[in-house]
């Protein structure tokens, strides 16, 4: 009844494409040593990544689909260690003398929920979010570089339609941070203990959903 | 114990602590945290470029300084590009040395229709919300980006529509 | 004792593991279901799903990137 198949050792590509990002973080750390820390850091992410299957996607549809919140709470587990760490280097940055806070902080409105939403229809439908889909066309998933292709349809389209984002809505939005409301400590305890809190939600939710049987 | 680590799969814990570490790291050393969809643009653009577009004369680039420069760059110049590849390349190296690297077929058309309009309204999204799951949730929400929780809110009510749209069609 | 497989090969995730949902919800008890895949995320998300149900799993891989997830539905 078993199948019987060998399985290939594939040690042998494995070094060699080693050998071959090596060679190339050479090249690219000669032109400038930015490029060659990006790419290293770039064969990390896609390393974990893949070894872990760390997939956001499934952390936003596990929940709904299968009562399970591992990854969700995963995903929460690195923001609460990433909120201490960042902020950190945001103080030290201030104190530091920079002008503007460094970090991803963006406007917030309508934009926002408009593209946070349709994005998670997409990321269900494709089967993979923006990292997700780098990660499986690397596994080998032909489908996925058809979601790239899309991809790269999309954001085009978007680029295109943005001056009208910008104009009614995104120039309009206030950029939030949190620390111009609660102050940095203050901001800090609000978000870790806001984590604290949707972790023990989906853990409760976790332990008492067995959904479809 | 050097099964578990090489061949996996490790905890979801596991993973996330080390993305956690390694976004931390790539913050302070680059003084910019992890994005994915500013590179995937760019890519669009310059596939656009080389068929003879004008990418550079849109709002969208020409309005942006740090824009305008990534769209002079190419694939291998540019950071955020090379980033990109690197992921692919990470992902790759982790199959192989695991030996489990397979070219996955495509089953039916269903499946290319679903993963074409799925990824063009991700791309789309990314564009309107100002990134992707990284750039406007997993590095937004650290930096204290009150845009990073409502993306997460926004995400997860789209993920609660669109499982209900693949449950409908797709299965 | 029947002996049931799911062909789950080239489906993207969610699929495996709804369909293995789907199938374990009609199966006798004391049935096995074997569910092949290649996609590497739904041999970690269904053997947690099914741990979770208190059914007993194991996952072999039959070839480079193919697995074979063995569920017995004992309850």
């Amino acid at each position: 009844m078993k199948k019987v198949k060998i399985k290939k050792d594939q040690s042998a590509y494995f070094w060699f494409f080693s050998f071959f990002a090596l060679i190339l973080l050479f090249f690219f750390g000669i032109t400038s040593p930015y490029l060659g820390v990006y790419w290293l850091f770039g064969i990390l992410f896609g390393f974990v990544l893949q070894k872990s299957r760390f997939c956001f996607v499934a952390a936003f549809r596990d929940p709904i689909i299968a009562g399970s919140t591992s990854l969700f709470r995963a995903v929460l587990v690195a923001m609460a260690i990433m909120t201490v760490s960042f902020t950190l280097i945001q103080y030290n940055a201030i104190q530091g003398g920079a002008i503007a806070i460094p970090g991803r902080i963006s406007p917030v409105g309508v934009h926002t929920i408009a593209g946070g939403f349709i994005f998670g229809i997409g990321m269900v439908i494709a089967g993979g979010c923006a990292t997700g889909t780098l990660m499986r066309i690397g596994e080998g998933f032909l489908m996925q570089g058809i979601v790239l292709v899309g991809f790269l349809i999309g954001t085009l389209w978007g680029a295109w339609d943005y001056p009208w984002w910008e104009r009614v809505f995104i120039s309009k939005s206030p950029t939030v941070h949190l620390a111009q409301y609660f102050g940095w400590t203050g901001a800090v305890l609000f978000q870790l203990v806001l984590i604290a809190v949707l972790y023990y939600i989906a853990k409760k939710y976790d332990d008492q959903n067995n959904i479809l049987l | 114990m050097k099964q578990k680590i090489i061949i996996g799969p490790w905890s979801y814990l596991t993973g996330a602590i080390l993305l956690a570490i390694l976004n931390t790291l790539l913050f302070a050393v680059m003084h910019t945290p992890w994005q994915i969809t500013t590179a995937i643009t760019y890519w669009a653009a310059w596939i656009l470029k080389f068929f003879g577009g004008t990418p550079e004369n849109w709002h969208y680039f020409a309005n942006s300084a740090s824009r305008s420069e990534g769209l002079s760059q190419h694939f291998l110049s540019n950071n955020l590009s090379l980033m990109n590849l690197g992921v692919i390349l990470g992902a790759l190296l982790a199959v192989l040395i695991a030996s489990q690297f397979r070219v996955k077929k495509i089953k039916s058309p269903k499946q290319i229709i679903a993963a074409l309009l799925g990824g063009i309204i991700m791309g789309y999204g990314t564009r309107i919300a100002l990134g992707c799951n990284i750039g406007a949730f997993f590095s937004a929400i650290p930096s204290l980006s009150l845009s990073g929780w409502v993306w997460g809110i926004s995400a997860f009510i789209g993920a609660w529509i669109g499982s209900k749209l693949l449950i409908k069609y797709l299965l | 004792m029947a002996e049931v497989r799911l062909d789950c090969l080239f489906e993207a995730c969610p699929i495996p593991l709804i369909k293995t949902m789907q199938r374990l919800k009609v199966l006798n008890q004391g049935d096995v279901l074997i569910v092949e895949t290649d996609h590497s995320c739904a041999t970690k998300n269904i053997t947690e799903w099914v741990g979770k149900q208190k059914l007993l799993c194991q996952v072999v891989e039959v070839s480079n990137g193919e697995w074979e997830i063995y569920i017995k539905k004992v309850r």
